[in-house]
């Protein structure tokens, strides 16, 4: 450069043959890390094509020889990512050889490829949770228990969030919300009741006592939720409302057999002139019939309800 | 009526020859793979990376998939646009980054984030490096609407990663 220098100084630019780039010449120079400098001014002699020498990089040696036995792990490795064995001192090996050793952690990409846990040690964790704890709010004293948590918070709301690996965060089954509610929680009388299971079909579940609506029908989770109350909020009204066709439900309409309302308390009451409750052996006449009428027509039932006649006509009761 | 029936049985016995004809397949099965596995040279002097030295049945038992992501899990999403994005990342590193990859391209995504792994040769200076990956990373990320990052392992010397010669 210098030499250049003296030559433009001296008045001699004009003697440089054409074919003689600044470029060109000073080719050698150009230090190897630098990018290659394109020359458009295209000239015969230019020695585009420097024969290029194998790069030799001076690489430190891997940071894991000067880690200190106590470092801070948390610092060195903060978050997620692929394995790097400069910095990890540990004697990982990864990978099946038939004879000999696994690969060593160095170049191996069977190690890159699998996800670590490297940044979630134990000390880490804890120290994210305490970081978390300002955020958090104690849980309500007087909900220790299960049953006054069910107690007070009687409906159970269910939806389900999805993580994917992909730029979107939509996901169609995010909107699925499913209503629980014990059917005992609810208000209801005997009517009502058996209106609501009627309403609600099979979405009762008699084992658990459990009421559930799933809705999907809207697209998002929150119009499902509003659409789960609103249904909840209308069966519960509706069984509540006595439509005028439903007091001509007869005897064989029932779906429980109730002597109370049924022929034979009438006949009974006509055959001893008194009210039934006054009859003698009553109570085990009437327990007998509900049992046959209920649960069908067995050797028990039918031997019982035998009796039970015998003993409110008082006819000599014989084993059969 | 005689010649009847012995004509109907000839015909029957023809066409339960046809059939065993037919079901019976008396050649050799073709059982011929060859995707992911490489010939043995006379010399023996070609070099396998681990990856190319296992064939592909043994995923999941020697080696990884190169691809991890949740669109091909059950109820996965946008499972075509994964594995065509994916194929483009691999095209855009093997181009960009000429002769510098020496193991297969690793993509790893998490949400929306998606992290290129593998190993690179330290044939250019660690200035050209920062560069490419600065370039690679701002690129992709823009092309795939999601951030994209670099993570590689350097090795001096080609030979570091060859696992046997075949």
């Amino acid at each position: 450069m210098s030499v250049l220098a003296r030559a433009f100084d001296k008045g001699f630019a004009r003697n440089i043959p054409k074919s003689v780039s600044f470029y060109s010449s000073n080719s050698e120079r150009i230090q190897e890390d630098e990018f290659r400098v394109l020359n458009f001014k295209a000239t015969r002699n230019q020695n585009l094509q420097a024969k290029r020498k194998g790069y030799k990089p001076n690489v430190l040696p891997p940071r894991t020889t000067q880690m200190p036995v106590d470092q801070d792990w948390g610092s060195v490795w903060p978050g997620p990512r692929s394995f790097h064995p400069a910095t990890v001192p540990l004697p990982i090996r990864q990978g099946y050889r038939e004879k000999g050793a696994a690969p060593d952690k160095y170049a191996n990409a069977e190690l890159m490829k699998i996800p670590n846990f490297l940044h979630l040690t134990p000390p880490v964790v804890k120290r994210q949770c305490e970081a978390l704890k300002k955020f958090c709010t104690p849980w309500p004293k007087a909900l220790d228990t299960d049953e006054k948590c069910e107690k007070y918070f009687p409906i159970e709301v269910t939806f389900s969030n999805y993580c994917h690996s992909s730029p979107t965060i939509r996901d169609p089954l995010a909107r699925i919300v499913t209503l629980k509610i014990k059917l005992s929680t609810l208000k209801l009388n005997e009517h009502a009741r058996d209106k609501f299971l009627r309403l609600v079909g099979d979405r009762y579940d008699e084992k658990t006592d459990t009421f559930s609506i799933v809705t999907d029908r809207c697209p998002t989770r929150k119009q499902n939720y509003e659409y789960a109350m609103y249904l909840l909020t209308a069966v519960y009204h509706e069984s509540w409302e006595v439509e005028p066709w439903e007091k001509l439900k007869s005897e064989v309409d029932m779906e429980v057999y109730d002597w109370n309302n049924s022929k034979s308390k009438e006949t009974i009451e006509e055959l001893f002139k008194k009210e039934a409750k006054d009859v003698e052996n009553i109570n085990e006449y009437v327990s007998a019939i509900n049992s046959l009428m209920n649960e069908g027509e067995s050797k028990d039932t039918i031997y019982n309800y035998g009796l039970a006649v015998r003993k409110l006509f008082n006819f000599p009761v014989t084993a059969t | 009526m005689s010649i009847n029936n012995i004509t109907q049985g000839l015909f029957k016995l023809v066409r339960i020859h046809q059939y065993t004809k037919n079901a019976i397949h008396t050649t050799a099965a073709c059982h011929k793979v060859q995707a992911g596995r490489y010939r043995i040279t006379s010399k023996k002097d070609f070099p396998l990376t681990y990856e190319m030295a296992n064939p592909p049945h043994q995923i999941a038992h020697r080696k990884s998939w190169n691809s991890w992501n949740t669109s091909s899990v059950d109820g996965g999403l946008r499972t075509s646009e994964t594995a065509v994005e994916d194929m483009f990342i691999r095209k855009f590193m093997i181009g960009t980054w000429h002769a510098l990859f020496v193991s297969e391209i690793i993509i790893k995504r998490q949400h929306n984030m998606i992290r290129i792994a593998g190993i690179v040769r330290q044939s250019i200076s660690p200035r050209k490096m920062y560069f490419l990956i600065g370039y690679t990373e701002e690129l992709l990320s823009f092309w795939l609407q999601c951030p994209t990052k670099l993570e590689l392992q350097s090795v001096g010397d080609k030979k570091d990663v060859v696992f046997q010669y075949i």
